[in-house]
């Protein structure tokens, strides 16, 4: 099907949001909790664009929660939307005093953090995308808890989660640096549980802890060799070149 | 005391109103009373038939009975009036006088409630039933034309014919968006997939109010009636009732009706002969006001926590279970029966253009006669307040009106003869919501108000995207400080600006309408804010850090009531001489200003 986005027509397929084509087509929308590994989940809204009627009226939209239709009319900034992304970013950088990103990024829009009686040095700007990886990775141990304004993320009860595996999914796709690990002694340290980590065969390097690795091996039956990732692809071009002769 | 000797030896009914606001105020103690004095009263021929009704909506003079075929309704009654009522009025025909209702104007005893100015204005669609029928009684349901309107469509509409009355009544959602019952249908209905699903939407949140909980309790069955109208349309199998816990009533009376229905086959298979099947389950909600939203309450059923979805697929494409679902409010259900029964052109004949038939208000605040009300879309809110309403109390002054639950807005005097409507409403900076009217007087301070609703919301919205979450965070952060005397005029730009962007950017209605509250101050209210940030004064003496009270010597009388209310003894004076406020004990609570009856208490 055929859109038109800032004037210009483009190609989408059905069941696709706005960002992604988007996306696809190289024009810029920003974006805080989106991730092409998840669903759009219409949270930060910084991804708002203009939908145009056949009369000029326009509406605001997620664009990544938006799915495309035959025709639409985009508009992905103009002066109203300029407002609100920088209004949302003001807002995250009052919430959020403790995370460079966020405050680099208020910079960036030229705007400064409100004088309001904030939370202590937060980092999170609940985003969600921890909360996605972890569903992802199968555990599911993570969720946005309690609701308004004091709404974060959490472990179930804030206790150490008998499912979590420590596999750190939420600590890499975190963009605010908000989730909290430590490793030292062979040790892994997050969300209140301490994994042992698995060293390379190879390499020695610590690449996952036993948790992750046993999970792995439930969910596929097959037990795996003991190396980190780069030994793996090492040892599997190796076989591959035997194989091709 | 079966229901069938009414009929044949036209014996007395005596109705005790059971609705929550009588049962705080002892209806229980009443009917257990007269339960215990009529069983095998030997002075009968035939022992009049006791009836716990639902509320009869006049909550200020409850507990209500009202004894049949007379009429007579008695106010306020307590079990020790109980002798008295069997003796004088059941025995003998007597009326007891005190128990009557006493118009304040014309100083006349009123016989009946229906003669009184708080009925005579209202007209009864979604409420024809309740405080004349015992909610748990299917048998009383039918009496009143139940389920004949259900008879109707099976046996005599077609699924197409009954979809176009609907749309003819021009019904529009009763649950805060308004959005065209008919037209909802319709959307499902085109939709080639099944199943379908049905869901009455009972979460009734909004503080004071609670049109949605008196139907349920009173009237269970018209809601049942209605979702089996709606599910003949869209051949859908399953229903939903989704009911807060904490309605434990509701939840009762509703399981009842349920069972009651299957039992009597309007529930199961083949209903009345047809081929329609349809059942229904009840869930109970864990009380979260977001919950209310539609695309909470379906999550919220699945399993998941409530927390809205951008709307833009409509749930009658993809709602529960992602099947195509019509969900609609409590009172859009209890009004298909009738428009099924009286076709849709005489229902869209009450109302206003945009608006058809009528709506249920809760009246709550600073008004004479608090309770539930019916009226026609387009009565004006001057009518509601002063001719339903009786008007101010305490011959204190009107100042505002909030309507729409906290979201909603604040409506000053100027526009007290606005035709409400959901288009007015909205017009003005406020809206319909699920009809709570709340009366504020001049005892009230507008910034007080938007704080309170603000902190409501900033606790009860779901906390999901960063406009809403975030901006209710900033907008009662500012205002705290403004009420606080530590306001700056740049805060008033900052809470336009932020209440902007939530309007714009929120997910779902809730964040788009939460600053209403802030907005609507802000526009008619102005002043006040003001003098809270440049006088550092709160004009209507409620801001404890911004307050004075004096008392003016000249018209001090001295009767002391004010000495007696307060409750830190800082008023020191001999009777029938002026007092003194002792400012250093004062602690601002403002119960001497309020309790004065000669207004001598000033806010300096």
């Amino acid at each position: 099907m055929k859109l038109i986005i800032d004037g210009r027509e483009v190609s989408a397929y059905p069941g696709e949001t706005i960002l992604e084509v988007c996306r696809r087509e190289n024009i810029f929308i920003p974006t805080l909790c989106y991730h092409p590994a998840f669903k759009g989940q219409g949270v930060c809204r910084m991804c708002m664009v203009e939908l145009e009627d056949e009369n000029g009226n326009r509406r605001m939209v997620a664009s990544c929660t938006y799915p495309v239709q035959e025709g639409l009319k985009i508009v992905t900034f103009s002066a109203k939307i300029d407002k609100v992304r920088k209004n949302i970013i003001r807002l995250l950088a009052s919430r959020a005093k403790g995370s460079d990103y966020i405050q680099d990024l208020a910079g960036q829009y030229g705007v400064e953090p409100l004088d309001l009686p904030g939370l202590d040095n937060e980092k999170c700007i609940l985003c969600r995308l921890c909360v996605n990886a972890c569903k992802l990775m199968g555990s599911s141990v993570l969720a946005a808890v309690w609701r308004g304004i004091d709404k974060k993320i959490s472990t179930p009860y804030e206790e150490a989660a008998e499912e979590c595996i420590g596999c750190a999914a939420c600590y890499e796709v975190c963009p605010t640096g908000a989730i909290e690990m430590k490793e030292e002694n062979g040790q892994r340290i997050i969300w209140n549980k301490v994994f042992n980590l698995v060293l390379c065969q190879h390499c020695g390097k610590a690449y996952a802890t036993e948790e992750q690795i046993a999970l792995v091996e439930r969910k596929t039956g097959i037990s795996l060799p003991a190396l980190c990732e780069a030994c793996r692809s090492q040892n599997l071009a190796g076989r591959l070149k035997n194989f091709s002769g | 005391m079966k229901e069938n000797n009414v009929k044949e030896k036209g014996c007395t009914k005596i109705m005790v109103c059971c609705g929550t606001g009588c049962t705080a105020n002892g209806a229980r103690q009443v009917l257990a009373r007269l339960e215990e004095k009529l069983r095998g009263n030997k002075n009968f021929e035939v022992v009049p038939v006791l009836k716990a009704t639902g509320c009869n909506g006049w909550c200020e003079k409850g507990p209500l009975v009202k004894i049949m075929p007379e009429d007579i309704t008695y106010c306020q009654v307590k079990a020790e009036d109980v002798d008295e009522i069997i003796e004088k009025t059941l025995l003998r025909g007597e009326k007891i006088k005190r128990l009557l209702y006493r118009d304040p104007q014309t100083k006349e005893f009123l016989v009946s409630l229906h003669q009184t100015d708080f009925y005579r204005k209202q007209k009864k669609i979604a409420l024809r039933n309740i405080g004349e029928i015992d909610p748990a009684s299917i048998d009383d349901y039918i009496e009143r034309d139940g389920y004949k309107a259900l008879e109707k469509a099976l046996k005599y509409m077609t699924p197409d014919e009954v979809l176009e009355e609907v749309i003819k009544s021009g019904l529009r959602g009763r649950g805060g968006g308004g959005f065209p019952t008919g037209r909802k249908w319709q959307a499902c209905k085109k939709v080639p997939r099944f199943p379908k699903y049905i869901i009455c939407n009972g979460d009734e949140g909004d503080p004071g109010a609670f049109m949605d909980r008196s139907i349920m309790e009173g009237d269970p069955h018209t809601i049942i009636e209605g979702m089996l109208i709606c599910a003949y349309v869209l051949q859908a199998e399953k229903g939903f009732i989704y009911v807060r816990d904490e309605y434990d009533l509701a939840v009762k009376h509703l399981t009842q009706a349920i069972l009651d229905a299957r039992r009597c086959g309007f529930l199961g298979k083949n209903i009345l002969g047809s081929s329609l099947s349809f059942d229904i389950e009840l869930v109970r909600g864990g009380g979260a006001f977001v919950c209310g939203e539609e695309t909470a309450l379906i999550k919220s059923i699945e399993g998941f926590p409530g927390e809205p979805r951008d709307k833009y697929i409509f749930p009658t494409e993809s709602g529960l279970w992602g099947q195509p679902t019509v969900i609609n409010n409590v009172e859009t259900w209890a009004n298909i029966p009738v428009i099924i029964l009286e076709g849709g052109e005489k229902f869209a004949s009450l109302g206003t253009e945009g608006s058809k038939g009528t709506k249920v208000f809760s009246l709550v605040g600073k008004v004479v006669n608090t309770g539930l009300v019916e009226v026609p879309m387009g009565i004006t809110l001057r009518e509601i307040i002063y001719e339903i309403g009786g008007g101010i109390p305490n011959g204190r002054q009107f100042k505002a009106v909030q309507t729409g639950g906290p979201s909603g807005g604040c409506i000053p005097a100027q526009l007290l003869d606005l035709e409400i409507d959901f288009d007015t409403l909205t017009r003005e900076g406020s809206m319909m919501g699920s009809g709570g009217i709340i009366v504020m007087d001049d005892t009230t301070c507008m910034v007080e108000v938007a704080r309170y609703y603000t902190n409501f919301l900033a606790v009860e919205s779901c906390g999901k995207c960063t406009p809403c979450r975030e901006g209710l965070r900033a907008l009662l952060a500012i205002l705290t400080r403004i009420v606080k005397g530590e306001g700056k005029m740049e805060d008033l730009e900052l809470l336009q600006e932020i209440s902007e962007v939530m309007q714009e950017a929120s997910l779902c209605a809730l964040g788009r309408t939460a600053p209403n509250p802030v907005l609507s101050t802000l526009k008619y209210f102005q002043d006040e804010y003001v003098a809270h940030i440049i006088d550092r004064r709160c004009p209507a003496g409620v801001c404890p850090e911004l307050t004075v009270f004096e008392i003016d010597a000249e018209l001090c009388t001295g009767c002391t009531l004010c000495q007696k209310n307060c409750p830190v003894d800082a008023i020191t004076g001999e009777a029938k001489k002026a007092h003194i406020i002792q400012q250093d004990k004062c602690i601002r609570c403002g119960e001497c200003y309020r309790s004065c009856r000669f207004r001598a208490v000033k806010v300096k």
